[in-house]
């Protein structure tokens, strides 16, 4: 069942389209957004978070509308938000930020709510920190608190932009760990430039580029766009196509085979790339 | 740790409940600094996660200081006192709103007493909006951080701005009393264009239990405007004196003290938004 219903969307910032006629369908699951920077990612999943006011378009949430206010409200009841820099506030304590936001959330019983705090910090491994203050927290902790906040209130919809940002591979573990196991049960939407993440968390990605979707499928469908393209020379391209030099001293080459060329196992960072250059080769860093 | 173990009798009386005090004690002691005696005391879960609760809540929870403790007087409740005691812990915010508002009330004042008669109608109308929209400002999004998460759970709206407009512009008059008191001049004329929007803050809460807030704010706005439309009428050259004179400052403050009592009263229709 679709929890989120994307129809034409648009939105503009003076003369530049940042979402441009956007049609999606999101469902249970977790769903990855992968895309160049400026290519929408952010400004898709503000709207979706009603953060933003959409220029043009529908959009149906668990079966609300955010332009109608009371709905808008209803929804804000339903998700969980983690936006790309959160700036918790740096004096507050962890515990006092998410009892201070699980307030905002409308958790008004004050027993239901200190054990639903307790329950956020369990489940981000921040209960031996809840009396830190936000500001000696290193960055890892911080984002991981700021999940905690998305998760205050069991949200039937998670939005996460760019939460892996700044930590840790153990950390990261954790976020996927916990990503993952929200996902079996609810819609979580996750913007980031870390394919490996998309590879190890998400059943669908999206890949985004100047506003609109310019593709969707499962991780291994966008793999196998780079069956067949990826290859390994002892020399380097001489025109515009993707390349970079292995530790072993090897080009790894994307797009048309070597003169010296042999096969390589295509990643889902190969299927996204070939897919950007595809589309805008100059966007495409070396 | 010491070769004695606490027999399995006295274990199971240390269990029930049924030892003398003195003697819980020494069992006590023993447990803290015994693994293999702890292992064999019988817990009941749900009663271990309970009182874990409650002592990680105490330890955890922020203290309650005079102006908490004031409120939980009042009668409000604990997630609303919540609410208006963050309001100053959000500092630029809080910093900038109060000094605007204060800032304000000295310049309505002032315009009001200098004779500007063609600003007259303008300020009065404006009067006790322009401190609300002060405070909404204050805790937007250049001041403050977190307003991306802030704004996107069911409390963001008026009701919130309003929420911190009443709690600004209350110490914004208390200093505002303060300070006409200690210093010398008519400072008790910039007092007085803070009532009005104290009232509008309260008032349109406490109306809120009763109708929709932007039918509160309605009301509250259309009955500002038809006295202030009135009062120009009437007395064109001495409206001001009118609508911020001493009698008029009274019923404000008796209005806003009965839009409290009103908000006190009937607190629990504060959130018909919550159905956790």
């Amino acid at each position: 069942m679709n929890t989120v219903s994307i129809d034409g969307l648009g939105k503009r910032y003076g003369a530049t389209p940042a979402l441009d006629g956007l049609d999606l369908e999101l469902g249970t699951g977790v769903t990855g957004f992968l895309g160049p920077n400026g290519a929408g990612k952010t400004t898709l999943l503000r709207c979706l978070a009603t953060a933003l006011a959409p220029d043009r378009g529908r959009l149906r949430i668990l079966g609300l509308d955010p332009a109608v206010p009371a709905q808008r409200t209803e929804l804000r009841r339903r998700i969980g938000y983690l936006p790309q820099n959160p700036g918790l506030y740096p004096q507050f304590t962890a515990y006092d930020l998410l009892d201070y936001v699980a307030v905002l959330k409308e958790l008004t019983d004050g027993r239901r709510r200190r054990a639903e705090v307790r329950r956020v910090l369990d489940e981000v491994d921040l209960t031996d920190r809840a009396r830190t203050k936000v500001r000696k927290l290193s960055g890892g902790m911080r984002q991981r608190l700021g999940l905690a906040l998305a998760l205050l209130g069991q949200p039937a919809l998670l939005i996460l932009d760019e939460p892996t940002v700044g930590i840790d591979p153990e950390q990261r573990m954790l976020f996927r760990a916990l990503i993952s196991r929200v996902g079996e049960s609810h819609t979580v939407l996750l913007s980031t430039h870390q394919t490996e993440d998309v590879g190890a968390l998400c059943e669908r990605v999206v890949v985004m580029n100047a506003g609109r979707a310019a593709f969707d499928g499962t991780p291994r469908q966008l793999i196998n766009r780079a069956d067949g393209r990826v290859w390994l020379s002892t020399t380097a391209p001489t025109g515009s196509q993707p390349y970079w030099r292995n530790a072993d001293g090897l080009y790894r080459r994307l797009g048309d085979r070597p003169d010296d060329g042999r096969p390589a196992q295509p990643t889902l960072e190969d299927g996204y790339l070939l897919l950007l250059h595809r589309s805008a080769p100059a966007r495409v860093a070396r | 740790m010491s070769g004695w173990h606490v027999d399995e009798g006295l274990l199971a009386d240390y269990d029930r409940g049924t030892l003398p005090p003195s003697r819980v004690l020494a069992v006590d002691t023993h447990l803290l600094a015994c693994a293999s005696c702890r292992e064999q005391v019988r817990v009941d879960p749900v009663w271990l996660t309970g009182n874990w609760s409650v002592v990680f809540d105490a330890l955890h929870e922020p203290r309650s200081g005079p102006l908490h403790r004031f409120l939980r007087r009042l009668g409000l409740p604990e997630h609303r006192i919540r609410l208006i005691a963050a309001t100053p812990a959000l500092r630029w915010s809080w910093l900038g709103a109060t000094a605007t508002v204060l800032a304000l009330a000295v310049a309505a004042a002032y315009l009001g007493r200098g004779g500007m008669q063609v600003s007259n109608a303008v300020l009065l109308v404006v009067a006790p909006v322009l401190p609300v929209l002060a405070v909404a400002t204050a805790y937007g999004p250049p001041a403050d951080p977190m307003h991306e998460i802030t704004d996107t759970t069911p409390a963001a709206g008026p009701a919130l701005v309003l929420w911190r407009a009443t709690t600004v512009v209350t110490v914004a008059v208390v200093m505002g009393v303060v300070a006409a008191v200690l210093l010398p001049g008519p400072g008790w004329y910039a007092v007085a264009w803070l009532l009005p929007a104290l009232l509008l803050s309260v008032g349109t809460l406490a109306l809120s239990t009763v109708i929709a807030l932007p039918a509160a704010a309605g009301v509250l706005g259309g009955i500002w405007l038809a006295g202030v439309g009135t009062a120009v009428t009437i007395h064109r050259d001495s409206s001001l004196p009118l609508v911020f004179g001493r009698t008029a400052q009274l019923g404000y403050l008796f209005a806003a003290m009965t839009a409290v009592v009103v908000l006190t009263v009937r607190r629990r229709r504060l959130d018909p938004g919550e159905t956790r």
